[in-house]
């Protein structure tokens, strides 16, 4: 029952937390930001509409939102939200569940190619090689978890009392393991410095130039999936980070929460204060993070 | 026993038929397919329940020239190879019969079917030797009528280039053969198997690295694979699907059985394994990005899943070697299954990209575009087997790869160099299959969708109806086998149990996560199912309008600005500068008014270019050198043989 609830709630939730990027961002603005219920209306209104479909697409452009959203949607129910047992889960289901975040990610390329724009070509060709690294770089992370607990599944990361946490003894190496994390989070959710989704030019975007010609219902789906996506890199981490570990339900859930929405404001500070890489600069950003969780991989060796 | 050989007589009779009946052309291709596939029928019949079972079966062996015997028996490791073979060579069969159309080329045509049957039968023959007379017999076999498959073509000059090039290999590796044979027989003094074991550890592991070699070059490991690139663009599709899907893996049964005989104790077995495996998963998928010739992309797609064996194979060896049975368990049936695995996608690729090519006349992915809406069929399976082998879930080639990933990270509690083997085979099979997603989305991203990029590319429709019948048939079971793998990946722990550490292995310990497998493919699918039907609610009632692509403001768009396979594969190939060269050649704009604007790229593989220059170019030169020794008078050649014998009765 807490496991329904617990997903339900992440899933309801997904929306808002976004919201606080922007408020972050408009703040170092000098501006007020959306409402925070503008990820709920953004829906709402994108659900009432028809859409617009290009000449030249099939079905396959029809696809890729609901194949990319249902993986998303997925994940969810494979992750343990505030440490409790997920609905589903076995040992092994973590390289199931990056496979099918990749079966998402091969049709939303498929759909953007469909369309014959050459925009849209441009961002799916970018969206393939930078993902193809980050990939790498959760399978070290895999390796390392494998290394420390001998388990594979979110469920035994992260639920019971042997949990993966920052406090522990193995505390040094999952710093490292953040710090990649983070940096496989902003890649995979086409932020700032690897993409910006608020640039003004499709010939600099990556992910957003891939869904120019989708709209209605359909963009609804991409968006929604790609919130599930963000909430569920920063739940990752916040497990990781999370030093709160209290007996009452309730209050662990405000804790992290309270550590995901730190998270969401930490993204909202890069994007504020940096600006996107050259495309040629990402790959060694991404690839920063795979050397780091190797090296901790390495240093296992001496510790364990 | 004796069934297996009434299954072989039926292909080698569908063959002959073949060529008796050449010229009545749909009646001999009728009379040959159906016979050639109630052979192959037959065969499986007698394969698969005896691969679930595990029931034994007495081996034969027959007198030959009186002095060689020739022996015959199929363990579990065995029947797990035949049955690629009698499973996709009726399929190419039944492509075929739409395949190859032309009536001028009925006398070829009859022999293509005849050389097919003899291929069909000899890698069978292969698989169920248990000697090396044998061994080298049926191997010899296979290689000659797969180069006669090859060069089908044979008045195309490119087309006989090839053939040379993959006869080279061939007879090059199978020397490698007889010298891993040689070494063995001087040990043990016999033709049989069992000779292997005997040996010490030393010869054994270099006997390991000759059949490595040997075997290699057939399977097309990196950097044994030159000859792939190009003969299966010169074969006809049917013959690459089975070249491809088969011919290449009965290299791998090579390794696999000489592996076993030697039974090996090192560790070294498994790591030189996962090196080659590592080296030619990642640079096989890197080589095929740069392709533009969809067959050739292929074929280095082969050479990548094969890499992925290799690695599968290697943990096992590993986890054997160092006494952890889960990791060689689970590495050895993920090796095997993916052997199957491939044969289904990658002939069903094929397949298609005959079927595209046949259609469209032209083989190069930057000139095609759109083609799902006009072979929908043809299309839909083809994407099928792209994610198939991007090892996507809920399709067959996740399975395997599963399994692999699996074994690898229980690999990782092993100290040492071992844990970083296990390592590397993770992060490489991680990089393996987003690089083949890439190439993947390429390949069906430019050829079946988006417009056509080059308008001079006649108008294409759906293939014929018994190629779309083949495909159709090889893409539900992908599909199947990854939703429900239980049977298979059985038959995978069945077979494997052939190596003697992991004999006792319980299937039972694997079916459990086999089931959570399936059951999550199935969620997936259930969601994908919810989501469409929410998805079709809400446009009930709702304008969907048609128009042109969004040009960001450009109002004159063309195709010919779409994006290419060369520019969508750019930056990959670019990340991996040092192992490939690209040639890029750029006639630009020089005058106020720009004429005859060209581009062109050539990715070159490193591996052919210096095979060329260090290998093939001074022994070339060397030869040249020897050319009086060729005078065209026969008088002294027949004075050259009386002195070769004289010489050899010297060492008598």
């Amino acid at each position: 029952m807490e496991s329904i609830l617990s997903f339900c709630f992440a899933v309801l939730l997904a929306p808002l937390f976004p919201v606080v990027i922007q408020k972050v961002k408009a703040g170092f603005a000098g501006k007020q930001g959306p409402p925070w219920l503008i990820n709920y209306y953004t829906v709402a209104k994108l659900l009432r509409k028809g859409s617009v479909y290009s000449t030249s697409t099939s079905f396959v452009f029809k696809l890729g939102p609901v194949v990319s959203f249902a993986a998303s949607l997925l994940l969810l129910l494979f992750f343990p939200w505030v440490g409790i047992a997920p609905i589903c889960s076995f040992h092994g289901d973590v390289i199931m569940l990056f496979y099918l975040m990749g079966m998402g990610r091969f049709f939303t390329i498929l759909a953007a190619l469909d369309t014959a724009s050459p925009f849209e070509g441009m961002g799916a060709a970018r969206e393939a090689f930078f993902s193809v690294l980050a990939e790498a770089s959760i399978f070290c992370v895999l390796i390392l978890f494998f290394r420390l607990t001998g388990s594979l599944s979110f469920a035994e990361f992260f639920v019971g009392t042997s949990v993966l946490n920052l406090m522990d003894a193995h505390g040094a190496l999952l710093l490292l393991v953040v710090v990649a994390l983070y940096i496989v989070m902003l890649t995979e959710n086409s932020r700032v410095p690897v993409d910006d989704p608020a640039t003004h030019l499709e010939l600099t975007m990556i992910h957003e130039v891939m869904i120019l010609d989708n709209s209605g219902p359909d963009l609804a789906l991409i968006e929604i999936g790609s919130w599930f996506k963000l909430l569920f890199y920063s739940a990752f981490i916040t497990s990781l980070i999370n030093p709160f570990q209290a007996d009452n339900v309730l209050v662990n859930g405000l804790f992290f929460y309270a550590v995901v929405t730190f998270i969401y404001i930490t993204i909202g500070v890069v994007e504020s204060i940096t600006a996107r890489y050259r495309m040629d600069v990402v790959p060694k950003f991404i690839l920063t993070s795979s050397i780091l969780v190797f090296l901790g991989t390495i240093l296992t060796l001496g510790f364990i | 026993m004796d069934t297996l050989f009434v299954a072989l007589a039926l292909i080698l009779a569908g063959g002959v038929a073949g060529l008796c009946l050449a010229r009545q052309f749909t009646f001999m291709k009728l009379v040959t397919i159906a016979t050639t596939s109630v052979g192959c029928g037959i065969g499986l019949v007698f394969t698969l329940p005896r691969l679930l079972s595990g029931v034994a079966v007495p081996a034969v062996s027959y007198r030959w020239l009186h002095i060689f015997t020739l022996s015959f028996n199929v363990d579990s490791i065995a029947l797990f190879f035949l049955l690629p073979i009698f499973l996709i060579s009726p399929l190419a069969l039944l492509y075929s019969f739409n395949y190859l159309e032309n009536r001028e080329k009925k006398i070829r045509v009859g022999v293509n079917y005849f050389f097919f049957a003899v291929l069909v039968a000899s890698m069978a023959l292969v698989v169920m030797a248990t000697n090396m007379i044998t061994f080298i017999l049926a191997w010899e076999v296979m290689s000659l009528s797969s180069f006669f498959l090859v060069i089908y073509d044979y008045q195309v000059k490119a087309n006989r280039q090839a053939g040379y090039l993959y006869f080279i290999f061939a007879q090059g590796g199978a020397m490698f053969i007889f010298a891993a044979f040689a070494l063995v027989y001087s040990h043990s003094a016999s033709f049989d198997f069992a000779g292997f074991a005997a040996i010490d550890d030393f010869t054994k592991l270099i006997a390991f690295l000759l059949i490595l070699i040997g075997c290699g070059s057939k399977a097309g490991i990196l950097p044994l694979h030159i000859w792939l690139p190009y003969a299966h663009p010169a074969a006809p599709s049917h013959v690459s699907a089975v070249m491809s899907g088969v011919m290449i893996k009965i290299g791998i049964y090579g390794i696999v059985r000489f592996y076993l005989l030697l039974a090996p104790t090192a560790v070294i077995f498994g790591q030189i394994t996962i090196a080659l495996g590592i080296l030619s998963g990642i640079l096989g998928v890197v080589y095929a990005l740069g392709q533009h010739d969809i067959k050739r992309l292929l074929a280095y797609h082969s050479v990548e899943n094969i890499g992925i064996i290799l690695l599968g194979l290697g943990v096992g060896m590993l986890g054997a070697a160092s006494g952890n049975k889960t990791m060689a368990a689970f590495g050895f049936a993920g090796g095997l299954l993916h052997v199957l695995n491939h044969s289904l996608f990658k002939s069903l690729l094929f397949m298609g990209a005959g079927a595209v090519i046949q259609q469209t006349g032209t083989a190069m992915i930057d000139r095609l575009g759109g083609l799902l809406k006009k072979m929908p069929l043809t299309g839909k399976c083809f994407l099928v087997g792209s994610i198939s082998i991007s090892g996507l879930p809920p399709f067959n080639g996740f399975i395997s790869e599963f399994l692999i990933y699996y074994g690898a990270f229980y690999g990782l509690s092993l100290s040492g160099v071992s844990f970083i083997f296990s390592a590397l085979v993770i992060i490489s099979l991680a990089i393996i299959g987003g690089l083949a997603a890439t190439c993947f989305s390429k390949v069906v991203g430019i050829v079946f969708l988006g417009e056509p990029r080059d308008v001079s590319v006649p108008s294409a429709s759906e293939a014929g109806s018994s190629m779309v019948l083949a495909q159709v048939v090889l893409a539900v079971t992908c599909f199947v086998i990854g939703v429900w793998p239980d049977y298979l990946v059985r038959a995978a722990f069945h077979a494997s149990r052939a190596i003697p550490v992991i004999a006792d292995f319980e299937v039972t310990r694997v079916m459990p996560i086999m089931v959570n497998v399936s059951r999550t493919a199935a969620l997936f699918l259930f969601l994908l199912v919810v989501v469409t039907v929410v998805r079709k609610l809400f446009y009930v009632a709702k304008d969907s309008s048609q128009a042109g692509t969004w040009g960001c403001g450009f109002t004159q768009p063309t195709v010919r600005m779409q994006y290419t396979g060369t520019s969508y594969a750019d930056s990959v190939l670019d990340f991996f500068r040092p192992f490939v060269k690209i040639q890029k050649k750029y006639a630009g704009i020089n005058n106020i008014f720009p004429e005859g604007v060209s581009y062109d790229t050539h990715t070159e593989d490193i591996f052919a270019s210096g095979l060329n220059r260090f290998i093939a170019r001074p022994i070339t030169s060397l030869l040249e050198r020897l050319h009086w020794i060729q005078h065209g008078n026969i008088h002294l050649y027949i004075g050259y043989i009386v002195l070769t014998i004289m010489v050899l009765l010297c060492f008598l």
